[in-house]
C-alpha cells in the first residue's frame, strides 16, 4: 500500500480532542489542505468523540468559506484502524481536491514551495 | 483440601474468551498461563471484518485488547503450545504442555518481516481462508501479538533466506519442541469452535463450484484486511457480485450429518454479512437469505434484522435449498432450487453464494475433553454443570465461549468473565499470592528544567532505512531547537539499544525522550516502560511514527520519505519540548459491594463476590429474596429450580460476608468508582466500591388474545404455576394452543424476549409427557430454541405437538366459544384457515425492563436503550460493564435471558467487579482532562457531553475526576473557556507541531 | 443568563478594516456560559480575522484576552497594557461589555463581536430561550411560575387572546400559549382561584419606557 508522500500527521487519542482552533493554526501555518480522520461513525471507543469531532471539522468548513480562504481545504474523513487502503485512498483524494485547488494563499513565501497537508488522527 | 491453594490459573485458548478471562484473572491478582495452539493469540475474532450488531470493526474493538494480554506482566502466554495433561486437584493442578518450535525466537524478532519478503515459499493463508496466500515464513495477521513470524515447517525448504534477510538473528531452524510443567490452582477450558466443513453436504457444491463460499471465507473478502482489500469481488474472476444468496444452517439443525443443534449466531452474521456486502459495493446489489426460521434473539437483534428487512432491501426467504448447480457458462454462476413454505419448488440463479456454516468442536477439542474426565454432550461440546454457566463436572476446571455450546462473542465474553470469577472465587485465599508487580527507581524531578531532548531514530533493519537516509535525519534532529542528543539505532526497540537508551538519558541529562520508529500502538508502552527505568516519567516520551506512517507507504520515494521522516521528527521534537510529567492519580478502595435486586442474579453475583472474601450488602425491595424465579418450577434442561432457589437463598442468607436488606430500595448514590456512598430508603448509608445492578424484569400483561376476560387464558409463568399444582383447569383440558411472540416483536417492544420459544416446547413436552393424549398446539412466526435447545423443539415435533407457523399481520384470532375458546389461525402450509377448539391456552408473553430500572439509571448516571434495558459500555466486548467504572450490570435488566445466562451473567458481573475489588488503589488511565479551575465558568459544557460521567461542579467550578476519566479529550475540545486540557495532548502542543513542521530548520 | 451571539465574521471585519492591529477581549461571564465568547471563540476570532486580512493582503495582527466580566470597571482595568498599541479593540462580551471598553479607553474604537440577544436559559446544550422581560415589576407570583411578558406573544396579563388553540400560540405550532401553560400550572396547584384575583395595571414606568434604568442599593454601597 502507497500513498503521497505528503501528509504530515499529528496524532491525538480521539479525533473529538480536535480543537478548531487547532485546524485554523494549521492553515495559518501554510497547510494547503487539513484532514481529520476519526473512525467510523458509531465504532467510536469513546463513545461519540467522532461525532462532536464532525460537528467542529463542518463549523471550521463554514468559517473558511466565510473568510475566503474555502472549506474544501478542510475534510473529516471516518475510518477504522483496519483500514490502511481506505486511508491511502482519502490520502490521494484529499491530495488531488487540494491541487485542483492550488496551493494555499496562506503559505509563507520562505515555506518553499512543497506541497504540505496537515493530517490528524 | 491439604495443600494451600495455587494463585495461578491456565487458561486454555486465547479467542477472545481467553484473552477476556486472563485479563480479568491477572487485574484480579491471580497470575495467569495463558496457552493457545496457534501462533499468535486472538482467535477467530481478527478475521471478523464486522461484529453485530453495532457494526462495529472487528479488530479495532479486539485490537487494544490484544496488546493489553500481551503486555500483562501476570499473563504468561504460550502460544503454538497444546494442554497434554492436567493432573490434581481443585487448588491444586499440576499441567503439562507441549510447545511445538516457532523457529523464531519471539524476544529477538521484531517482526519487520523482512524474512517474509525474502521466503520464497507462498502457501495458502489459513487466516485469510485460503483465499490470500502467505509465506513458510510469516505472521498469522498484521496486529497478531506476539508480534514475532513463525516457520511452518512443512511448507519450508530450508533455503536459508529468511536467515539471511533477518538483521535481529531471530531465526534458529534447529528450535525443538519443549515440554512444559505448570502448577495452577484452577483451569479454564475456552479452545473455540471448528468449522464446520460444508464440503460434507455434496448438494451445495462447495468446493467444486468456485462461487461457492464460506461464510468465514466471504467475512475475508469483506475485509479492509483481506486479500481484496475490502472490495467485493468473487475470488473466481474477480468481478463484482451483483446477486448474492446466503444459505443458513450450513452443518446446523441437520441430524443427518449429527448436527442437529442450532448454531446460534448465523443468522445475525448473515444479515451482517449482507447488510455490508451492500454497503461494499459500489453496483447495487440484490442479496437474499435464504432460511428455515430467523433467529435473531440477542439484544438488539430483532431490530437488526427489521432494518436489513425494510430499510436495507435485504430479502428473506423462508425455505428449504434442495441443491446448487452451476450455470454451464463461463460466468460459473449458480442455480439454487429450493421449496418455499407452500411446498412449490423455485430455481433462481446467483453470482455468489455464501454458506452459513455452522460452528462444531475442533476433535482436538473433544480428545482434550475426553482426557481430562469432562461430560461431553452427544455433539462434542463440554456440557456445563446445571446452572453454574460455567462449571463442569469436574470441580477446579471451567468452561467459557463456544466449547460450551455455540454462542456470540458478548455471551462469550460474559461467559469469560464469569469463568474467571468463579476460578477467583476458589482460590480466594491464594488470591495476590503469585502476582509480580514492577519496580521501578523514583521519579526525576524535572520541573523548572528547560527541555533538553535526546532522539533516538530507528532503521527498523532496513524497513525504515531501506527507504528514509536516516543519517540525514539524525543530522537534522541535532539542529533542532531543545535537542542535545541525536542517534541512529538498528532497532530501538531490542534490548542493547534500551539499555543504552538508559545510558544515554543518564549521561545526557535527557529530561525528554523522543523515539522516531514504528507504531505508538505496538511500542509506546515499551519505550515509556524504559525512560520510567531511567527515572522519567512516562509522559515525558513520545514518538515520531516514520516506518508506518513513512518508510512503508512511501516505499519508491525515497527523497520525499526522508523529507517527511525529518518532518514528523520535527513536530514530534516541537511537541515534546512541552511535555510535562503527568502523575498517576490514584485513590483507595472501599473493597465492599452493593448488590441491587435479590433474585438469581442479584444472590448469585453476591455469593460469588462474598466466596471472594468481600462484604456484599445485597438490597431487595421485596419482602422475600427469588424474584420471578420464584414462579419458575422446571429449567429449560429439567432443573429442580425450587429446590435450586431455597439453596441459593440459604447460602446468601447465612453468608458471613453477606448483609441482606429486604423490604429496601437504593434512594440517593453519591461518589464514583471504589468509593461509592448509597443511601437506602431504610435510611441506612452503604459505603461500597463496586455496585451490580440485578433488578430483573418483569412479565408483559397481555391485552391481547382474551387475557384477563377468560381464565383459560394464562401466561406462560402462570401455566407453569398452574401445572405444577395440579390445576384442574389444565388437568382436565384436551387441547392446548401456545401463542408465541405475545407483546415481543411488536412495534412498541420490538425485541425479542428470547426464552419464550424454549419455554413453550418445554411446556408443550410436559404436557405431553403427562398426557400423550393431549393436543398442544404452538403458534409460532420464528421458533427461536437456539443452541441445544434445538433438540426440545426436534423431540416436541416428534411427539406430536403441532407447530403452525402465522405472520405478524395475520395473527390467530381468540374467541370465546361455547365450551371451549376458539383459536382461528392461518396454517402456512395449507395457507387456509384451521380452527382450533381450546380448552387452555398459554401466551408466550414478553419479559419487560422493570419500572424501577429508569429510577436506577438515574441514580447511577447510567444509560437505558429504548427498550429501558440499561445499555452496557460495549455490546461486544463490555457485555456486564457500565461506560461508567465500577457499576455493573447481571440478569434481566439488562435484556431477555434464560436461567443459565442470568447465571452466568451474574458470575461475570462478580469478576469483573472484582478487578476492581482486588487492586488496593485505583489508578487513573493514563492521560486524563484537567481543569483550570479559575478560568471555569461552570458552564457544563463538559458536564453534559462527558459519556463517563467523569466532570462535576463543585465549588462553582468543574471538577474531572481522574479515575473516571478515559481521556478522550472531547470536553478539553470543546471547553468554551479553553479551562480544559487533556494531558499530553495540549492544543498548544498540537499547534507547536504545526508551527514547527512550516518553520524551516 | 445573558445571551448573545456572534455576529457574522464579515461584518466584524468591516468594523476594523482600516485597523493593522486590534485587541480581542473574551469576557468569562455569560457569554462563556452560552459559547459565544470565552477564550475559545475570541481565539477562533483572531485566527479567522488574521487568515481573512492575509487573504486580502493587508495582514493583521491580534492580541487577545478574556477579561473575568466585562461588566465591572475593574475588570476591565486588567488590560490596560494591552490597549496602548493597538487600534481598535473587538468586544466579544454583551452590549454592556463593549460600553464599559468604550468608556474607560475613550480615544479607542471599540466594537462588538456579538449581537446580545437575550436573557433566557440553555433549554437543552446549545439551545438557549428566552424567559425574561426585564419589566422590572415580576409577577410570575401570580401566573405560576410563567412570564406572561415574554412568553406570551403579545405580552397580555390577563388571559389568553383568541389566538391560542390546543394549548399553542397562533404565531407558531412550535410555541406554547403562555396563558394555557400558565392556566394548567395554576391548576395543578389548586390556585385557580388567584388567576381570578383583579390586578390594577401594570406599572410600567418599572420597565425600561422611562429611559435606562438604574438598580441602587444603598446598603452594599461603599462609602
Amino acid at each position: 500500500m502507497q500513498y503521497v508522500p505528503n501528509i504530515r500527521i499529528v496524532e491525538m487519542p480521539c479525533s473529538g480532542t480536535i480543537d478548531h482552533r487547532v485546524l485554523l493554526q494549521a492553515f495559518e501555518d501554510g497547510a494547503d489542505g487539513v484532514f481529520v480522520a476519526g473512525c467510523m461513525e458509531g465504532d467510536c471507543h469513546f463513545q461519540k468523540g467522532n461525532y462532536r469531532a464532525r460537528k467542529r471539522v463542518n463549523a471550521v468548513k463554514k468559517l473558511l468559506d466565510e473568510i475566503g480562504l474555502g472549506g474544501e481545504r478542510l475534510e473529516m474523513y471516518n475510518l477504522s484502524a483496519a483500514m490502511g487502503p481506505r486511508f491511502a485512498e482519502i490520502a490521494n483524494e484529499m491530495t488531488e481536491r487540494v491541487r485542483r485547488l492550488g496551493p494555499s494563499p496562506l503559505k509563507k513565501q520562505s515555506a518553499g514551495t512543497m506541497e504540505k497537508e496537515g493530517d490528524v488522527a | 483440601m491439604s495443600a494451600e491453594k495455587t494463585g495461578s490459573v491456565l487458561v486454555v485458548g486465547a479467542g477472545i474468551a481467553g484473552i477476556q478471562a486472563s485479563l480479568d484473572l491477572a487485574e484480579s491478582g491471580y497470575y495467569v498461563y495463558l496457552v493457545e495452539g496457534s501462533p499468535a493469540i486472538g482467535g477467530t475474532m481478527p478475521m471478523l471484518d464486522k461484529t453485530f450488531p453495532t457494526n462495529d470493526c472487528s479488530m479495532c474493538i479486539l485490537s487494544p485488547k490484544l496488546v493489553e494480554c500481551g503486555r500483562h506482566l501476570n499473563i504468561k502466554t504460550y502460544t503454538c503450545a497444546d494442554v497434554v495433561d492436567v493432573q490434581g486437584e481443585p487448588g491444586n493442578f499440576t499441567v503439562t504442555i507441549r510447545q511445538r518450535p516457532r523457529y523464531v525466537d519471539v524476544d529477538k524478532c521484531k517482526g519487520c518481516g523482512e524474512c517474509a519478503e525474502a521466503c520464497p515459499i507462498d502457501v495458502p493463508s489459513e487466516f485469510d481462508q485460503g483465499i490470500g496466500e502467505r509465506k513458510a515464513i510469516y505472521k498469522p495477521y498484521a496486529q497478531a501479538f506476539p508480534n514475532a513470524y513463525v516457520i511452518d515447517k512443512e511448507n519450508c525448504i530450508e533455503c536459508g533466506a529468511c536467515e539471511e534477510a533477518c538483521q535481529a538473528g531471530a531465526i534458529d531452524h534447529s528450535m525443538e519442541e519443549e515440554t512444559i510443567e505448570l502448577k495452577v490452582g484452577a483451569v479454564v477450558l475456552c479452545p473455540g469452535f471448528e468449522k464446520f466443513d460444508a464440503s460434507k453436504l455434496a448438494y451445495y457444491g462447495y468446493g467444486r463450484y468456485p462461487n461457492v463460499l464460506t461464510s468465514l471465507e466471504f467475512e475475508r473478502i469483506l475485509s479492509a484486511s483481506g486479500p481484496f482489500q475490502g472490495h467485493l469481488v468473487r475470488p473466481y474472476d474477480k468481478k463484482e457480485p451483483r446477486r448474492i444468496a446466503w444459505i443458513q444452517c450450513v452443518g446446523s439443525r441437520n441430524c443427518r450429518v449429527e448436527h442437529g443443534y442450532c448454531s446460534s449466531v448465523c443468522c445475525m452474521y448473515a444479515i451482517k454479512e449482507a447488510v455490508i456486502a451492500r454497503e461494499h459495493s459500489k453496483e447495487p446489489l440484490e442479496i437474499t437469505i435464504f432460511y428455515m426460521d430467523m433467529r435473531t434473539y440477542g439484544k438488539g437483534f430483532e431490530k437488526y434484522y427489521e432494518r436489513a428487512r425494510n430499510e436495507q432491501g435485504v430479502r428473506f426467504i423462508r425455505s428449504r435449498t434442495y441443491e446448487i448447480s452451476e450455470v454451464e457458462d463461463e460466468s460459473k454462476n449458480l442455480r439454487i432450487r429450493y421449496a418455499q413454505e407452500d411446498g412449490s419448488i423455485c430455481e433462481e440463479e446467483f453470482d455468489l453464494v455464501v454458506l452459513s456454516i455452522g460452528l462444531e468442536p475442533s476433535s482436538s477439542i473433544k480428545e482434550l475433553g475426553r482426557k481430562l474426565g469432562l461430560t461431553m454432550n452427544e455433539y462434542g461440546f463440554a456440557e456445563p454443570a446445571p446452572l453454574t454457566g460455567v462449571g463442569t463436572n469436574k470441580p477446579g476446571i471451567f468452561v467459557a465461549g463456544a466449547f460450551s455450546g455455540p454462542k456470540d462473542i458478548p455471551e462469550t465474553v460474559m461467559q469469560a468473565s464469569a469463568a474467571a470469577g468463579a476460578s477467583a472465587s476458589l482460590l480466594a485465599e491464594a488470591r495476590g499470592t503469585l502476582v509480580k508487580e514492577k519496580e521501578f527507581p523514583p521519579e526525576k524531578d524535572v520541573s523548572g528544567q528547560p527541555p533538553r531532548i535526546g532522539v533516538f531514530v530507528c532503521h527498523c533493519g532496513v524497513n525504515i532505512g531501506g527507504v528514509v537516509k536516516v543519517p540525514e535525519v539524525v543530522e537534522m534532529a541535532k539542529n533542532l531547537p531543545n535537542v542535545v542528543y541525536a542517534g541512529e539505532y538498528l532497532y530501538a526497540c531490542s534490548q542493547d539499544s534500551q539499555a543504552a537508551m538508559k545510558q544515554i538519558i543518564e549521561e545526557y541529562d535527557l529530561n525528554r525522550v523522543v523515539v522516531a520508529s514504528c507504531s505508538p500502538r505496538t511500542h509506546k508502552p515499551l519505550f515509556q516502560e524504559t525512560v520510567r527505568e531511567a527515572g522519567l516519567n512516562r509522559a515525558l516520551f513520545e514518538m515520531a511514527n516514520i516506518r508506518d506512517q513513512c518508510s512503508w507507504v512511501h516505499m519508491h520515494e525515497p527523497e520525499k520519505a526522508t523529507e517527511k521522516a525529518k518532518d514528523l521528527v520535527k513536530m514530534v521534537v516541537a511537541k515534546a519540548a512541552l511535555l510535562e510529567p503527568i502523575p498517576q492519580v490514584s485513590a483507595g478502595v472501599t473493597k465492599v459491594a452493593l448488590v441491587i435486586g435479590g433474585g438469581v442474579s442479584g444472590m448469585t453475583s453476591a455469593l460469588s463476590l462474598a466466596d471472594l472474601g468481600y462484604r456484599v450488602h445485597l438490597v431487595e425491595k421485596e419482602q422475600q429474596l427469588g424474584g420471578v424465579a420464584r414462579r419458575i418450577k422446571q429449567g429449560l434442561k429439567g432443573e429442580d429450580i425450587p429446590s435450586f432457589l431455597s439453596d441459593l437463598i440459604a447460602r446468601v442468607t447465612t453468608h458471613p460476608n453477606i448483609q441482606v436488606h429486604v423490604g429496601t430500595e437504593v434512594q440517593a448514590v453519591a461518589g464514583y468508582v471504589g468509593n461509592f456512598v448509597t443511601t437506602l430508603t431504610d435510611g441506612q448509608e452503604v459505603q461500597h466500591g463496586v455496585a451490580i445492578i440485578a433488578i430483573g424484569g418483569e412479565e408483559y400483561k397481555p391485552t391481547e388474545y382474551l387475557y384477563g376476560e377468560s381464565d383459560r387464558v394464562f401466561t406462560q409463568l402462570e401455566l407453569e404455576e398452574a401445572l405444577a399444582g395440579g390445576d384442574p383447569r389444565i388437568e382436565n383440558a384436551r387441547t392446548f394452543v401456545l401463542i408465541q411472540c405475545v407483546g415481543s416483536r411488536e412495534p412498541q417492544r420490538p425485541y425479542c424476549s428470547r426464552v419464550c420459544c424454549a419455554k413453550s416446547v418445554k411446556l408443550a413436552l410436559k404436557l405431553k409427557e403427562k398426557n400423550p393424549a393431549v393436543n398442544v398446539f404452538v403458534l409460532y412466526r420464528d421458533i427461536r430454541t437456539y443452541g441445544f435447545l434445538e433438540d426440545y423443539y426436534l423431540e416436541a415435533r416428534r411427539k406430536g405437538v403441532v407447530f403452525i407457523r402465522y405472520d405478524s399481520a395475520n395473527k390467530p384470532l381468540v374467541e370465546k366459544g361455547d365450551s371451549a375458546l376458539k383459536v382461528t389461525v392461518t396454517d402456512h402450509v395449507l395457507g387456509v384457515p384451521v380452527v382450533i377448539d381450546a380448552d387452555v391456552i398459554g401466551l408466550a408473553s414478553a419479559i419487560v425492563a422493570p419500572e424501577s430500572n429508569r429510577q436506577l439509571s438515574q441514580l447511577f448516571k447510567v444509560p437505558l436503550n429504548e427498550d429501558g434495558f440499561f445499555l452496557e459500555a460495549h455490546m461486544k466486548l463490555r457485555p456486564v460493564d457500565f461506560t461508567s467504572e465500577g457499576i455493573f450490570m447481571a440478569g434481566l435488566a439488562h435484556g431477555p435471558k434464560n436461567l443459565e445466562e442470568n447465571i452466568a451473567q451474574a458470575k461475570a458481573a462478580a469478576g469483573r467487579a472484582s478487578t476492581i475489588l482486588g487492586k488496593d488503589q485505583l489508578e487513573s488511565h493514563g492521560v486524563v482532562a484537567v481543569v483550570q479551575q479559575d478560568k471555569c465558568a461552570a458552564c457544563l459544557t463538559c458536564v453534559r457531553l462527558c459519556p463517563y460521567n467523569a466532570p462535576k461542579i463543585r465549588n462553582y467550578a468543574a471538577e474531572i475526576e481522574p479515575l473516571l476519566c478515559q481521556g478522550c479529550g472531547t470536553c478539553a475540545g470543546e471547553c468554551p473557556n479553553k479551562a480544559i486540557t487533556l494531558q499530553g495532548y495540549k492544543d498548544r502542543m498540537q499547534m507547536a507541531m504545526s508551527r514547527a513542521l512550516f518553520r524551516e530548520v | 443568563m445573558i445571551i448573545a451571539q456572534q455576529k457574522p465574521i464579515k461584518d466584524i471585519a468591516e468594523m476594523i478594516a482600516d485597523c493593522k492591529k486590534v485587541l480581542l477581549v473574551g469576557c468569562a461571564g455569560c457569554v462563556t456560559v452560552c459559547l459565544a465568547g470565552g477564550e475559545k471563540e475570541t481565539e477562533i476570532l483572531a485566527a479567522a480575522l488574521r487568515i481573512m486580512r492575509r487573504l486580502q493582503d493587508n495582514p493583521l495582527e491580534t492580541v487577545t484576552y478574556v477579561a473575568t466580566r466585562q461588566c465591572d470597571p475593574e475588570y476591565i482595568a486588567t488590560m490596560d497594557n494591552l490597549v496602548k498599541d493597538v487600534d481598535a479593540i473587538i468586544s466579544l462580551a454583551c452590549g454592556v461589555g463593549v460600553q464599559y471598553i468604550a468608556e474607560r479607553y475613550h480615544d479607542k474604537w471599540v466594537v462588538p463581536a456579538l449581537d446580545t440577544k437575550f436573557i433566557g436559559g440553555s433549554k437543552v446544550h446549545g439551545v438557549w430561550e428566552e424567559k425574561c422581560g426585564l419589566c422590572g415589576d415580576c409577577v410570575l407570583h401570580r401566573t405560576g411560575g410563567i412570564c406572561p411578558i415574554i412568553r406570551c406573544s403579545k405580552s397580555i396579563l390577563n388571559g389568553p387572546c383568541g389566538g391560542s388553540q390546543y394549548g399553542k400560540c397562533e404565531i407558531s405550532k412550535d410555541v406554547d400559549c403562555a396563558w394555557q401553560l400558565i392556566y394548567d400550572r395554576m391548576k395543578a396547584l389548586g390556585r385557580l382561584d388567584k388567576l381570578m384575583e383583579i390586578q390594577p395595571p401594570k406599572d410600567w414606568s418599572k420597565s425600561r419606557d422611562g429611559g435606562p434604568r438604574k438598580a441602587i442599593r444603598e446598603d452594599v454601597m461603599i462609602g
